[in-house]
């Protein structure tokens, strides 16, 4: 799929709470305190229980995969920096635009964002343009 | 052999190799957790991306306790190929990058995830912060 520079991404928006968070841990077998016991997460310097990055990773995948489809199974690259934690109550919001076409690839700026706009993750996620694998 | 806490490892140092089979009920597990309405749309035997690049973080803490207070800083990964339910995956883990300052430890991790045909279907590399000298959690 091509999309121009300067399209936006359809955005994936997700409305985080603990119970999520839990079935996360699950999930991925990552049960840190940090993320699923509120009383260990309160005297932590979060003060409070947090989601894991690679959940809210997978809410920008889920949007480059919506967006380029098998492309990005198939040859997709992604380097974010995790800027801010997301905690339960917070509607995470992934978004992208195309920045530039480089290499055979369409890279996009991406982001996730809380409801008050601050960045939690940010960086740039590239995806092949051309024949990909299946 | 007791589970070391990651900030004690040195630079160099390979966690044990960690397999896992994707189930379909593991798949549908983590589908219905990260909410993803798009990988279904695709083909209904595809993993997504992301569940792969989990089980690498799976792997990290299998093999070595995270410090209380670690935090994850940063995240580069390349998906390869497709991955399909059922098959199974082989994941090496091994610090690439270790410094500490005032009694902080940042560490860097690469992680490759091969697929039943032994080749790479993803490769990673995470970047962490910890405190130094803290007894990890499990």
């Amino acid at each position: 799929m091509t999309l121009d520079v300067g399209a936006e991404l359809t955005p994936v928006v997700v409305e985080l709470t603990q119970d999520k968070i839990d079935r996360y841990a699950l999930a991925g077998g990552d049960g840190n305190p940090l993320h699923t016991d509120p009383e260990f997460a309160a005297k932590t310097q979060f003060g409070g229980t947090i989601a894991h990055g690679m959940l809210v990773l997978a809410y920008l995948s889920e949007m480059m995969t919506a967006a380029f489809g098998r492309a990005w199974l198939s040859g997709g690259r992604l380097k974010v920096r995790f800027k801010a934690p997301a905690r339960p109550g917070d509607t995470v919001s992934a978004v992208g635009h195309v920045v530039r076409a480089e290499g055979g690839r369409t890279v996009c700026a991406v982001e996730c964002r809380n409801q008050r706009g601050e960045v939690l993750v940010s960086g740039e996620a590239a995806c092949p343009t051309g024949e990909v694998a299946t | 052999m007791p589970t070391p806490s990651l900030d004690t490892l040195p630079k160099g140092h390979e966690l044990p190799p960690f397999a896992f089979e994707l189930t379909s009920e593991w798949v549908r597990e983590y589908v219905v957790a990260v909410e993803d309405d798009a990988i279904g749309a695709l083909d209904e035997g595809l993993v997504p991306p992301m569940a792969v690049a989990a089980l690498g973080v799976r792997a990290l803490l299998d093999g070595a306790k995270l410090p209380p207070g670690a935090i994850h800083l940063g995240q580069e990964m390349s998906f390869l190929r497709p991955v399909r339910v059922g098959e199974r995956l082989s994941i090496s883990a091994r610090v690439v990058s270790r410094g500490e300052r005032q009694g902080w430890v940042l560490m860097g991790i690469e992680l490759d995830v091969q697929g039943d045909d032994h080749g790479s279907v993803m490769k990673g590399r995470a970047t962490l912060t910890m405190p130094a000298g803290r007894a990890g959690v499990s």
